[in-house]
């Protein structure tokens, strides 16, 4: 049942036309990546690689969570086929979550594969790349803290879409350069202390592109702990609130 | 109101159930017990049919009352989805599967196999007649290859309890006969199946059992012959387009059995009122062969669903 439902979800998820664009953002990130160096010949691979994967790769991993779990439910709600999810001898917790992770395992393959593009741009192959790893694990645990705040937000509101991606847009890129303690307000900043990038020098246009101008002091045990909590607080909230919830196709219920 | 569904133990029970939507009622104050058997839900478009299918498979809860299926409280409860087989209304599907493949993962969350889901699938596929042209994308399908894709899938887990809102919408005629008799054959077995419908005709030949609904009250419980036979003492519109509809009424007039007659303002139609509308029918035939009059329409407006809430409504 629980393959069922997961096989389901993901091929939803990986139909040619919703996961093309992707794969095309994600060819961008090796374009600008190899680009990079004809703009800014003295910048070394590692600073090419983390400009590139702060400034893009991670705005696609948000915006792509904000796009595939937002559709979680209110796709099916939409398309009127929750009637038949919902009337299945299946937990009602247990469906969501499983489509949550279908969700999260697509949005963090799209995560990597623009990460692992951008370090093929930048270094010209896969060798060298000491971030990468950092940055894998970055996109993970992105995916899944995304993932388990926009499902909630979903859950709650019906123009959830518009929200998501003005989070994953406009509040992501511009809280972590903001001045003091702001920034901890970002799930970025906790992402950016994962993946451990380098500075940017001097460089403020980049500095504010990459989401670093401000100041991140989150050790990356402690951005763990918190997307950890962020996650289990999230999702619980979401079972809670999908289990008590009525969803019936939306003209009807008026 | 006379309470004529099967009195064996009800799987379904329904205590005093209002549902509202914010200001608008759905359901209003609806007591009702079902037992095994083909029960007709009967109603207008808006009675309430869809609410009160969706309140016992749990897709929404009361506003006031109690709904139990089998004994428990439906709402998002997958001990009586196990139970319950369900024909939604709606028509929509994942359009780009094929019929077999969507009856297939439905069959996967019922808890079946791999194997089990496909074997099942084919069986029910079979029973709805789909078998040729399963494995067609379902957004080629035409409405009654549709209705037969949501049977089957409402029937994988062969259920107890089974909910079809509308079934027959879209079904050819051999469909809707196939259908009934399937119909038939699972009430026989002892299932609890209860079907919607707002098309008198339609119900008649299914069952006798209706419970009666009319903007979310439930009107009347029990045979629908009795219901009939209670209209039928009251008078009859009947209508018959004739080229003479002076003669007709002339020589109609003296039956005991018609009460009043007006001509149709179109002039080629008498519009009548008459008493055991039954025995009019009978000697209506003869009637006309030994005056040699020519009737060229009859229609009766008291046979469909909207006179019999008149009626009930009116009493």
């Amino acid at each position: 049942m629980e393959s069922a439902i997961f096989g389901q979800a993901i091929r939803e998820y990986l139909r040619g036309r919703r996961i093309a664009p992707w794969l095309v953002l994600a060819g961008v990130c090796f374009l600008l990546a190899s680009v990079w160096v004809k703009f800014d010949p003295t910048s070394q691979p590692d600073g090419r690689y983390a400009a590139v994967s702060s400034m893009l790769a991670f705005r696609i991993l948000a915006l792509a969570s904000a796009i595939f779990t937002t559709a979680i439910i209110s796709q099916e709600v939409e398309q009127k086929t929750i009637v038949y999810l919902l009337t299945r001898p299946v937990p009602r917790w247990k469906l969501l979550l499983i489509r949550y992770v279908a969700s999260v395992t697509v949005v963090a393959a799209l995560g990597i594969v623009a990460a692992v593009l951008t370090s093929l741009g930048a270094f010209k192959g896969l060798g060298g790349n000491d971030l990468l790893t950092g940055d894998i694990m970055a996109m993970v645990a992105g995916a899944l803290a995304y993932g388990a705040l926009f499902l909630f937000v979903s859950l709650l509101f019906n123009r959830a879409l518009i929200i998501c991606a003005l989070f994953a847009f406009g509040w992501e890129a511009s809280i972590p350069n903001m001045p003091g303690e702001m920034y901890r307000l970002s799930i970025f900043s906790y992402l950016q202390a994962i993946a451990q990038h380098p500075s940017n020098g001097d460089n403020k246009g980049i500095s504010l592109l990459t989401g670093s101008a401000g100041d991140n002091l989150i050790t990356r045990g402690s951005a763990i702990t918190t997307l950890v909590i962020l996650i289990v607080v999230m999702l619980s909230l979401s079972a809670w609130w999908f289990t008590k919830f009525e969803y019936v196709p939306r003209e009807d219920a008026e | 109101m006379s309470q004529l569904v099967s009195n064996d133990a009800p799987l379904l029970r329904l205590h005093n159930v209002s549902r509202w939507y914010g200001q608008v009622i759905g359901l209003n104050d609806v007591t009702c017990d079902i037992g095994p058997g083909l029960t007709a839900l009967l109603g207008q478009n808006g009675a309430g049919k869809s609410t009160l299918m969706r309140l016992i498979t749990g897709q929404i809860r009361p506003t006031t009352g109690d709904v139990k299926v089998a004994g428990q409280d439906p709402f998002a409860n997958p001990e009586v989805y196990r139970r319950i087989g369900y024909c939604p209304e709606i028509d929509n599907f994942y359009e780009h599967y094929s019929g077999r493949k969507f009856v297939e993962f439905l069959a996967r969350l019922d808890g079946m196999s791999p194997a089990k889901a496909k074997a099942r699938t084919n069986e029910c596929i079979t029973m709805v007649g789909m078998a040729d042209r399963a494995d067609r994308k379902i957004q080629g399908y035409s409405k009654g290859m549709r209705q037969r894709i949501k049977l089957a899938q409402a029937m994988l887990h062969n259920p107890d309890i089974i909910l079809l809102d509308e079934p027959l919408n879209g079904l050819d005629p051999v469909g809707r006969r196939e259908f009934i008799d399937l119909l038939g054959v699972l009430a026989a077995e002892g299932k609890c199946i209860m079907v919607s419908s707002h098309i008198l005709f339609e119900v008649e030949q299914m069952t006798r059992s209706i419970l009666l609904l009319h903007r979310g009250r439930l009107l009347a419980t029990g045979d629908l012959r009795v219901i009939r036979s209670l209209i039928d003492k009251h008078p009859h519109q009947i209508r018959i387009e004739t080229d003479e509809p002076r003669r007709m009424a002339e020589l109609l007039a003296p039956l005991p059995n018609v009460v009043s007659m007006r001509f149709d303002r179109s002039g080629d139609a008498l519009q009548l009122e008459v008493r055991d509308p039954d025995t009019f029918y009978d000697a209506l035939a003869g009637f006309s062969i030994d005056n040699r009059l020519f009737i060229k329409g009859f229609s009766s407006p008291d046979n469909n669903l909207e006179s019999v809430f008149k009626y009930l409504v009116g009493n």
